[in-house]
């Protein structure tokens, strides 16, 4: 998995790829996290180069989310593949997380 | 569209899970299965496993998971083995996935994926080990996405 984070517009943007499962996934926790602590509080995940994710994933993003509550703060997705999509939709997680097809149009949700 | 056979023994150990993800899609890629197919047996084998690597063992000893795939007659069977304490994960309370955020459990989501993504789930407790098997259906033209297949005949 790699991620790379940057900001643009005062949204922090992070691009991750490669799989988000139960060894890669505290990583990605961290990183996530350490940002939201900062006083982050907008981002955008690109996942266009994200081709697998397990419920490990979905726990960290469930759990910014949480914590994004007290701050009003939101998270937006972008570029999943339609199985990757599939497994929000299973988990329910499309009425947390907002899904667009590119970076451009999730920015534009801000 | 040849049969196959995947045979698997990990350990209980999360980095064992990069061991079935490379072996899974060598299979799969054996066989032709479209890469959402391909996807799907990872996760119901990876959150199955998972859950047994965390949940199953009250010791720290070192057990052995036995998982089995087969493809036969256009569907995936999955045999998952443990010898961990009786776990059936067909029984497991599905979370809420409706309710608002602040309400959502962290928890339970693998097991509920795992069931999701299978067409059929079938437990046993067989002596000291939980023995699961699960069916996915594979569509014919999941099947027809894939390279050709020569016939063994």
């Amino acid at each position: 998995m790699d991620i790379v984070g940057k900001k643009q517009n005062g949204i922090y943007v992070f691009t991750v790829s490669g799989r988000l499962d139960s060894n890669t996934s505290p990583d990605f926790e961290t990183r996530l996290l350490g940002v939201i602590k900062e006083g982050d509080k907008n981002f955008v995940m690109n996942f266009e180069g994200v081709d697998y994710i397990s419920s490990a994933g979905l726990r960290v993003l469930l759990k910014a989310s949480k914590i994004l509550q007290n701050s009003a703060g939101k998270i937006v997705l972008c570029g999943l593949k339609d199985y990757i999509k599939e497994v929000f939709e299973i988990a329910g997680f499309v009425t947390i997380f907002p899904i667009f097809s590119t970076v451009d149009s999730a920015l534009h949700q801000f | 569209m040849t049969a196959g056979t995947l045979s698997l023994h990990l350990r209980n150990d999360l980095s064992e899970l990069a061991t079935v993800s490379k072996n899974l899609e060598e299979f799969a890629t054996s066989l032709g299965l479209s890469k959402r197919t391909m996807f799907q047996l990872n996760l119901v084998i990876d959150e199955l496993v998972t859950n047994i690597i965390n949940y199953a063992y009250r010791d720290d000893a070192e057990h052995r998971i036995t998982v089995i795939v087969r493809f036969e007659e256009e569907s995936l069977v999955m045999r998952v083995e443990d010898d961990g304490i009786p776990f059936n994960p067909i029984l497991s309370a599905a979370p809420d996935c409706s309710c608002p955020v602040e309400r959502r459990v962290v928890g339970k989501l693998g097991i509920h994926l795992a069931r999701q993504f299978a067409d059929d789930l079938v437990y046993e407790r067989c002596g000291n080990r939980n023995v699961l098997t699960i069916t996915k259906h594979v569509r014919e033209e999941t099947l027809a996405e894939g390279p050709q297949k020569s016939r063994s005949n």
